[in-house]
């Protein structure tokens, strides 16, 4: 099997349409250097030797993949609803594991020390009991009923609330959680995050939203996020060994990580270990 | 060499040998400065291939643990004290005494297993020099009187270039730099680099330390130099 | 006053981070620098050619330069922070407000490439960047030597304010502070003064927090 095993065959995210340009840009996936440019006005993404690689515009980002993909990359049903608001939140680059980047979008007993004041705050600490599964007819990791008490859950969000979520991870390095909309009761509000893999230890995230907000402004629900999202990036950037554990004993999780642990069974079982630290060294 | 007593007559007797940063030596390796680790904070340090956090509790105890919390493997140097704990900075995971985990946020009830333990290493000061080690050595680490704490510094070179630089060999060094009988404490690093502990003499002026430091920054220029010119 | 702002950027941080110190309320612009290029626009080029963030106006005064916005902000509300109590002082506080701008240029720059992907020979920035901290490094341990916490004396100007966050954020370029103990610990006063507010990538001192007792029942049965 090639480098990169299991993941070759998926797709991810190489930029973002709307800023594509003919002539190009050069970037990387799983350690190759791709180019990803505006071909005849439709998006165009080729490998170092000039070959084609496919292609899919979806949620406002370029996909491909390095193998053959059997599945169509997944769907996020939600961003098609009408009056929700689109947000292409931009890359941020993180010298970490792909994986890494992904398992922390799913964690939420961060929130009180890396989010301090905004998403998580003590004492609120607790992570009460939720609900996670590995939904067979779909492949993919679901957790609901999460639950967490926050100063500022958004930027619409104004004082403490409890915010419900949902995560969901939808490909090896994808991930949409779904969260309580303050100005929309009954529905949720849809943050993605779509990681890059450029190698094992360096990855460009692209996060992206579905939002139902219609007083911001743009400029500031794009800020929000990429607050979030550099408070981590420090954390991710420090976490030892750089590579993702995947087999039990490297690392000591506990109820509130039930997610993890899901996602962590979930790639081994694919075997998607592109990240990944299989046996402990 | 009289001003430096009987206590360091045979540094190498308690001084580890140079070595690549690799392997672990087996006597104390300076690490910091006490005055640069000052109550209730943490700095990152190394010890061969370990990466170490050394903190200093609000009472004063200095403790030097393995730089990754069993939890997430955050690096745990990033962390906070609060009283006598040592917390990570990701999920507040708090660590006592013996670098026992003793309380985890998410979960405020409960009392964590036993098994979730931040190894330890010695750790030991002396002329006011932060000394770590895997194993508890024999005796304490080295004492130099006369002489006190004075800068640490990381230089880009291999420890055994910085030694000769400074006109002698080994991990301790007494020698004159910018007029000042100093102690050099070497401390091999990853990378090739060295760290250098700096003691100058008890009392000096502020003028002196200056020329001093002005001194030493030279001669890591110097050796920096010849590195990359071998390089 | 009017800041236009991006909460990315160290230089905007700096501006930000003064204001809370002071209590000098702002209203904040905010600039889409990234993704956007909006500091490019045709709007932001016509209040400031140079293409840079931040920018602050304040009645007819447009200011486009962080240190100068530094320097106006403390002159209107609190000109302790100014650092004018001597002429060495005052010099000092010049000094490291010309450093700042160098900071800008290496690891700010080194920070952006590794980040957000700007162009730069990032070997090149890294090398300007650790001789700048390596004289901070030295400066700041000098200081220490005279009972001296901050750069331009024992208390807080704006001088290190014009510092702190490029350096606090050397780690996002590539650029560890493990080799700078005195620098640790000059962060680690700014951070403790009263008022301090983070950007990304700076976290809270949450030592300064007493470690939470057990929850009020109430809050519990709240949250439940």
């Amino acid at each position: 099997m090639s480098e990169g095993g299991a993941m070759r065959d998926q797709w991810y995210p190489v930029g973002m349409t709307k800023q594509l340009t003919a002539q190009g840009r050069d970037t990387m996936l799983m350690g190759e250097p791709i180019r990803v440019a505006l071909a005849g006005g439709a998006p165009s993404v080729t490998d170092g030797t000039g070959r084609a690689l496919p292609v899919i515009d979806r949620f406002g980002h370029v996909w491909t993949s390095l193998g053959q993909p059997e599945k169509d990359l997944f769907t996020i049903p939600e961003v098609d609803q009408p009056g929700r608001r689109l947000v292409d939140v931009g890359v941020c680059r993180v010298r970490c594991s792909p994986l890494r980047a992904v398992e922390n979008f799913l964690d939420i007993a961060h929130f009180p020390f890396v989010h301090t004041d905004i998403l998580g705050s003590e004492p609120h600490t607790e992570v009460a009991r939720y609900e996670v599964e590995i939904r067979d007819d779909v492949d993919e990791v679901w957790a609901t009923k999460v639950k967490f008490f926050q100063p500022q859950a958004a930027k619409s969000a104004e004082g403490g609330i409890t915010t419900d979520y949902m995560y969901r991870v939808c490909a090896p390095t994808c991930s949409v959680l779904y969260k309580t909309c303050p100005p929309k009761p009954g529905e949720w509000d849809v943050i993605a995050l779509f990681v890059q893999p450029l190698t094992e230890t360096l990855c460009d995230v692209w996060p992206y939203m579905a939002l139902y907000d219609d007083d911001a402004e743009m400029t500031d629900l794009i800020h929000f996020q990429q607050m979030i999202f550099v408070q981590d990036r420090s954390v991710l950037e420090n976490q030892l060994p750089a590579l993702l554990p995947l087999d039990p004993g490297r690392e000591i999780p506990t109820r509130a990580d039930m997610t993890s642990i899901a996602y962590r069974r979930w790639l081994k079982r694919h075997g998607f270990t592109y990240g990944a630290q299989l046996v402990a060294a | 060499m009289g001003m430096m007593g009987a206590a360091c007559s045979d540094p190498c007797a308690s001084a580890p040998t140079p070595d690549t940063g690799d392997t672990v030596p087996t006597d104390w390796t300076p690490a910091a400065l006490s005055d640069d680790i000052p109550v209730a904070s943490a700095a990152p340090g190394q010890l061969g291939p370990h990466d170490l956090a050394i903190w200093r509790s609000a009472s004063g105890r200095i403790a030097a643990w393995a730089d990754r919390c069993p939890h997430r493997g955050m690096r745990l140097s990033h962390g906070f004290v609060r009283g006598e704990r040592l917390s990570c900075i990701y999920h507040g995971w708090g660590y006592g005494e013996g670098g026992q985990c003793v309380r985890i946020p998410a979960h405020p009830e409960l009392t964590p297993p036993e098994a979730i333990r931040v190894p330890v290493f010695s750790v030991a000061e002396a002329s006011g020099v932060i000394w770590v080690a895997e194993e508890a050595p024999d005796g304490p680490p080295p004492e130099f009187p006369g002489v006190v704490a004075f800068r640490s510094l990381q230089v880009s070179a291999a420890p055994e270039a910085l030694a000769a630089a400074l006109g002698g060999t080994g991990t301790v060094i007494e020698t004159v730099l910018g007029g000042a009988q100093v102690v050099a404490l070497i401390q091999p690093l990853r990378g090739g680099a060295a760290g250098l502990h700096l003691l100058a003499p008890e009392g000096s002026d502020p003028a002196a330390l200056d020329a001093l430091s002005a001194e030493v920054e030279a001669l890591r220029r110097r050796v920096e130099a010849a590195e990359e010119m071998t390089a | 006053m009017i800041l236009y702002d991006y909460i990315l950027s160290p230089s905007c941080y700096r501006v930000r981070l003064l204001a809370a110190l002071i209590g000098r309320r702002l209203d904040l612009w905010a600039v889409d620098v990234h993704p956007g290029q909006e500091h490019l626009s045709e709007p932001m080029l016509a209040l400031n050619p140079a293409g840079t963030i931040p920018v602050l106006t304040d009645d007819g005064l447009v200011l486009t330069e962080s240190t100068a916005i530094l320097t106006y902000l403390a002159a209107h509300d609190a000109p302790a922070w100014l650092g004018e109590d001597t002429a060495a002082m005052r010099a000092r506080v010049a000094q490291w407000l010309a450093f700042a701008q160098r900071l800008t240029d290496s690891a700010g720059a080194a920070r952006a490439h590794d980040m957000l992907l700007a162009p730069g020979d990032i070997d090149a920035l890294r090398g300007q960047a650790t001789q700048a901290l390596r004289e901070l490094e030295a400066a700041l341990s000098a200081g220490r030597r005279r009972g001296e916490s901050f750069l331009a004396g024992n208390r807080p100007t704006i001088a290190d304010i014009a510092c702190f966050p490029h350096v606090a954020l050397a780690p996002d370029g590539g650029l560890p502070l493990d080799p700078y103990p005195s620098i640790r610990l000059w962060m680690r006063a700014i951070r403790a003064l009263d008022g301090f507010i983070e950007m990304p990538g700076i976290h809270r001192l949450h030592e300064l927090k007493p470690e939470p007792g057990p929850m009020p029942e109430v809050i519990r049965k709240e949250q439940a």
